[in-house]
């Protein structure tokens, strides 16, 4: 029927009007390893790019962060749509336990009012945290240190946060109803760090390193005592949300920056990040949340590792750092990619130059299923507009010709 | 190579400090040793460009040299100090103040015989110029991570150029997500995202002023 169309070697049902249903459907073959009627796309849309491009300041938006989500909604619309979203993408990060506590400079207070907010790479957690972290787990130990890093009363910090989380929540669940009016899949409710990425960030890069080399022993207690924490609090994060199919996929982003092989050996890797990262990804896969490993720089010599997890059960999302040629070729038919339009081809780029990137990915790394095109990382706030649309327009017209 | 050269190229933090302190104590001249620490970060490059070391064992190396520094640098003689390749300029630029990358450089620079002149993270234009100005420096390094970096890059080459330093100057940018697409548009000489290369960069550069 005039409807079909062959796709490597399949016949599949081209469709017309996209929904709700086609748009899951879509995502689903992608997460499943599967051939979809066409490769999906994903934008990790934060507000900062749609703030800039709607003419309102990264300081309005940390005041008022409902703008920044009609902002998003608006730059979606513009773009024609796109066939997942995310729920939670505009809220404060400062109160969560699962984020590294670091300072953040805020636009309008601390920087420029149209600077994009920054977090501070320095010294939070001294070595004597670390003692206090292996006798207390994570949890207990930030629900003392985090008032105290704050320069908040102590005995005002639970409400505080339990009021913040409230507010979060609240929040969360009316962008999750909007992208649900809009028909949009909601895939994915927020982050959590690895131990690793954790300490790396609130002890800072340096002094974390030498840690590593100077008292290797200590570290990986510290994060023994961490993960359990950690884990349940994301279980818990992701399950309050109530999100689920047809509506939405439970999923938790887990933050993969600092332990891969741009920065650390593998036998490194294998001690401090691997294991818990392993655990992190089954404790969720057994909660029935998908895992998204959110790739940050090159972990192209940590490929192969990620053939020990469940197949078909999360997705892999490079930022353009990592060798997604390479990730194919090796976690084909095991894992969903995501990506990895780079984030100087959105804010430099030409639409033309855009369009035959997604045009490469869609051929080499869409080809029997398992892709969904996306950005590296998140939207730049400096992305033009047209490369967006660009990148939105090739996955939704492009069909490659694939030998039978 | 020497037990204090191999005794840094293997990270081995103690040894290196027992070595330094002892030649010190033994009169030995602090050029000698400053030399042989260099040669022990020459062999951490080699073993990071040959794939044998990581990232994080420049840092490592990079902590270790800047200790023995302190430890030989007050035995240098007068004048002896001026023993360097070049001086560069570095940064990371207005509006962004990742400084990893640009941190680790600055070590590795150091450490290569560079007189460094690091002006921290978000670094306005005119003050790249300033210290251009003041230094003489051939080499400006510019640091950054997030995409608006891109524009605080072209603005402080524009402000190179308007100063009719251009000429004179070699700007190398880096960062994580710098490409060839960001340093064709910021109008840099080189680009990289890997901190050894940059330092590379700057040793064929400073052998093009010789």
């Amino acid at each position: 029927m005039p409807g079909d169309l062959k796709v490597g070697g399949r016949q599949v049902k081209r469709m017309t009007a996209d929904n709700l249903a086609s748009r899951m459907a879509r995502l689903q073959a992608a997460i499943n390893l599967e051939e979809g009627d066409r490769v999906p796309v994903s934008l990790m849309m934060g507000a900062t790019m749609p703030c800039r491009y709607k003419g309102i300041s990264q300081g309005e938006l940390y005041r008022n962060p409902a703008k920044g989500h009609r902002a998003v909604l608006e730059v979606f619309d513009e773009l024609g749509g796109y066939d997942a979203a995310g729920a939670g993408a505009n809220t404060s990060r400062e109160e969560n336990l699962l984020d590294a506590p670091m300072r953040i400079k805020v636009p309008g207070r601390d920087i420029p009012e149209h600077d994009p907010i920054q977090w501070e790479e320095a010294e939070v957690l001294t070595h004597e945290d670390y003692d206090k972290i292996i006798e207390h787990g994570w949890k207990d130990f930030m629900l003392e240190f985090y008032p105290h890093f704050r320069g908040w009363d102590p005995a005002e910090y639970t409400t505080r946060i339990e009021t913040k989380a409230a507010r979060d929540i609240k929040q969360q669940k009316e962008v999750m109803r909007v992208w649900e009016e809009k028909e949009i899949p909601v895939y994915q409710v927020s982050y959590v760090n690895t131990p690793l990425m954790m300490l790396s960030s609130c002890r800072s890069f340096v002094p974390f390193t030498m840690d590593l080399y100077r008292i290797p022993d200590k570290v990986e207690a510290t994060m023994d005592a961490m993960i359990d924490d950690l884990i349940e609090i994301s279980i818990k994060s992701v399950k309050v949300m109530g999100i689920s199919l047809p509506t939405g996929i439970p999923a938790k982003s887990l933050v993969l920056e600092r332990g891969g092989s741009f920065y650390y050996p593998l036998r490194i890797f294998e001690r401090f990040e691997w294991p818990y990262t392993k655990k992190m990804v089954e404790a969720f896969i057994d909660e029935g949340i998908m895992p998204i490993l959110h790739f940050d720089q090159d972990w192209t010599l940590n490929l192969p590792y990620l053939k020990e997890l469940p197949r078909g059960k999360c997705i892999c999302q490079f930022d353009s750092c990592t060798d997604i040629f390479k990730a194919k070729e090796i976690l084909r038919d095991h894992m969903c990619i995501m990506g990895d339009v780079s984030p100087s081809l959105l804010s430099l780029g030409t639409p033309e130059e855009v369009e035959a990137y997604c045009k490469k990915l869609i051929d080499i790394i869409g080809e029997g299923g398992g892709f969904i095109l996306g950005v590296g990382c998140s939207v730049p706030t400096n992305a033009k507009f047209e490369n967006l649309k660009a990148m939105v327009d090739t996955a939704k017209n492009y069909q490659p010709t694939r030998a039978a | 190579m020497s037990q204090l050269a191999d005794a840094l190229a293997s990270l081995d933090e103690d040894e290196v400090a027992k070595l330094v302190r002892a030649k010190i104590d033994a009169s030995v001249d602090a050029m000698s040793i400053l030399n042989e620490c260099r040669s022990g970060m020459d062999i951490v490059g080699e073993r990071y460009k040959s794939g044998e070391y990581f990232l994080s064992e420049l840092v490592v190396s990079g902590e270790i040299f800047k200790e023995s520094m302190k430890v030989i640098e007050p035995h240098l003689k007068v004048g002896k100090q001026a023993d360097t390749l070049t001086k560069v300029v570095l940064g990371t630029v207005k509006g962004d103040i990742h400084n990893i990358g640009k941190d680790i450089v600055s070590v590795l620079l150091g450490a290569a015989g560079f007189e460094v002149y690091d002006l921290g993270v978000d670094v306005e234009p005119r003050l790249f110029v300033e210290k251009l100005v003041e230094t003489e420096a051939p080499i400006l390094g510019m640091s950054g991570l997030l995409t608006p970096s891109f524009e605080s890059m072209k603005e402080t080459v524009t402000a190179v150029e308007a100063a009719g330093l251009r000429d004179k100057v070699r700007v190398i940018v880096g960062g994580g997500v710098v490409t060839e697409l960001v340093g064709k548009y910021v109008g840099a000489d080189r680009f990289t995202s890997d901190g050894l290369k940059g330092v590379e960069m700057c040793k064929e550069f400073a052998k093009d002023l010789k």
